[in-house]
């Protein structure tokens, strides 16, 4: 499970969605009603986070010191400063949904069937992504360059509006929908945002950093008071950390010219062979 | 961004709010939108609003006028 969540938490192929499917395919004994199964999932968030932290390091040094900077003399001078407060604000929509919203989300749509019907839906609204994002680059007559070229005639993530940043950090509510990725509909958004892919992967992950270490931090105590085996779970963090930390490395690499294509064909393939596999019971 | 000292006095206020739900979060005072209305204290809460009341503060010193 550790690996399964640490690898699908970055790739933007929903890792609550096979968290929740996963062990129904394959009959795993781990119960989801068991009230140890919100706080396990969080710990190995927790892992995710260290490894964003420590893959992000040096950047995050850059961005907590410019939002101090930046939050005293009430200007903003510099690129880290900007995406210090364009990190702020795209925050605090997911916030606000995830302690009002995120378990009444959760309960309703917790089923393995709901999962695969929204992996699909995760599916289409990446594959939706690429489509704008194509019909963008044909207007800025960017279609006959090559990746690398195209990429180059879109912003990084320092020039995001504000605007565009909150509303992208409001979409990571959508995955409290299990089958609905953070980090697809982020890129994504950032994508039609005007990010090029590998600057929109990166606000995604530096987006979702906060969020998902904030989540993790609450929900420790009740994992401590649910007399859980603590060591296997951290065991389990740990091995999520590493498949999150090369998870990232890869997808970094990934997007300096790749698309969210796969992984929107492949969430597409994997939600509706779910769907009939769970429909056959087999 | 706009800067007006009207603006940045608001968003102040907002922010001397934010704190006064913090803390009736915090003191279980408030049960509004909470998943457990049973717990006496509501921290998840308390911090989305001290996070607010932060956010309103920097906010505020960024519409207050400058002098240069």
């Amino acid at each position: 499970m550790g690996l399964l969540q640490g690898a699908t938490e970055l790739f933007p192929v929903s890792s609550l969605g096979h968290a929740v499917l996963v062990p129904s395919l394959l009959h795993w004994s781990f119960k989801q009603s068991d009230p140890a199964f919100v706080p396990f999932l969080v710990l190995l968030h927790l892992g995710t986070a260290a490894a964003l932290l420590t893959l992000y390091r040096t950047q995050w040094v850059q961005i907590i010191r410019g939002f101090f900077t930046a939050a005293v003399r009430g200007r903003i001078t510099n690129d880290s400063e900007r995406l210090a407060m364009l990190l702020m604000t795209g925050t605090i929509p997911a916030a606000i949904l995830g302690v009002f919203l995120e378990n009444r989300i959760k309960s309703l749509f917790a089923s393995p069937y709901a999962a695969a019907g929204l992996l699909v839906a995760n599916g289409g609204l990446m594959l939706g992504a690429e489509l704008l994002r194509r019909r963008t680059e044909r207007r800025v007559q960017a279609a006959s360059l090559s990746r690398i070229e195209q990429e180059e005639r879109f912003n990084d993530a320092a020039h995001i509006s504000f605007a565009a940043a909150a509303l992208v950090g409001a979409c990571q509510a959508l995955a409290f929908l299990p089958g609905i990725s953070r980090s697809g509909v982020t890129i994504g958004g950032g994508l039609l945002a005007g990010l090029r892919h590998q600057e929109s992967a990166r606000f995604s992950f530096l987006l979702a950093t906060p969020v998902i270490l904030g989540a993790a931090l609450i929900e420790i105590p009740q994992l401590l008071n649910a007399g859980v085996p603590v060591v296997e779970f951290a065991a389990a963090a740990v091995l999520a950390g590493v498949a999150a930390y090369l998870s990232a490395r890869f997808l970094l690499r990934y997007f300096r010219s790749g698309r969210l294509d796969p992984y929107g064909w492949y969430c597409v393939a994997a939600g509706l062979v779910s769907l009939a596999l769970l429909h056959f019971g087999l | 961004m706009i800067r007006s000292t009207s603006l940045a006095v608001g968003l102040a206020v907002l922010g001397v709010v934010f704190i006064v739900i913090a803390a009736l979060y915090a003191f279980g005072v408030l049960q509004i939108l909470v998943s457990d209305p049973n717990s006496p204290h509501h921290y998840t809460h308390m911090i989305l609003f001290i996070v607010l009341a932060v956010a309103s503060f920097v906010a505020a010193n960024f519409a207050r006028p400058k002098t240069v």
